[in-house]
């Protein structure tokens, strides 16, 4: 997952894209494979839950997600984790600049 | 007795103040898994919270008004209003759900996500208010290139 994290006025913007072919059922039908995509993806800095986001075979491939929150300072770790539907998962990690 | 039954009250009140602390992480497709299967937006909404009515106000949505591709719809939404909970539904694919973000005391409502649309449709976008009130924004689109192929 790549991520990036910038702070500004208190607030701190992520914009993190997870490698995933999200495949639809009726793509995975066609191809005759298993239908497997994200769905859970959360963030999570010194602990808190900073993101935390269901979600569902209709995220583009390759998804990118940007999101917001308060409460993190310069220097600060923020954790991102996904777990698709056959259980993969991953996680990675970036400093709030 | 009496003394007894305060004890029992104790358990229950620390069992209460926990439970907050659970639901803080919601994985939405375990505790409604009903939302992710439905095929239309009203029944999706209605699965997520119980009712389809909400206010079109308070909350800002864009996308493009012609997707040329639909493998990868931008779709960008904010909203002032305090919140619990926000979801994403379609009316383009064969279930409408997208996702749902549980929000805390941190979060801010201003997502980007790109999105798989088929077909030319409508977005909505739905706040659920501290209040209780379920909120809205929506967008209807034309998709040129259909997005589930790929």
């Amino acid at each position: 997952m790549e991520i990036k994290a910038k702070l500004k006025d208190g607030v701190t913007t992520v914009k993190a894209m997870a490698k995933h072919p999200m495949l639809t059922y009726d793509t995975a039908k066609k191809q005759g494979v298993e239908a497997n995509f994200i769905t859970h993806i959360d963030a999570t800095v010194n602990g808190k839950s900073v993101l935390d986001m269901s979600t569902s075979q209709f995220l583009s491939k390759n998804p990118i997600i940007k999101f917001s929150f308060k409460g993190a300072v310069a220097g600060d770790k923020i954790t991102m984790t996904w777990v698709d539907l056959l259980g993969g998962t991953e996680t990675s990690d970036a400093i709030i600049k | 007795m009496e003394r007894r039954k305060f004890l029992g009250f104790g358990i229950f009140a620390a069992a209460a103040a926990f439970v907050p602390g659970t639901l803080s992480a919601e994985d939405y497709r375990k505790t409604k898994p009903a939302v992710w299967t439905a095929h239309t937006m009203e029944d999706a909404i209605a699965k997520m919270y119980g009712t389809n009515v909400t206010i079109e106000q308070g909350v800002t949505l864009t996308a493009p008004d012609v997707a040329a591709n639909g493998g990868a719809v931008p779709v960008d939404f904010s909203s002032e209003i305090a919140a619990k909970s926000v979801a994403v539904f379609q009316s383009s694919n064969p279930e409408a759900a997208v996702c749902a973000f549980t929000l805390n005391e941190n979060s801010v409502i201003d997502y980007s996500i790109k999105i798989k649309l088929k077909q030319s449709g409508t977005i909505i976008v739905v706040v659920e208010g501290k209040d209780g009130k379920l909120y809205s924004a929506k967008k209807s689109l034309n998709v040129a290139l259909g997005g589930c192929e790929g």
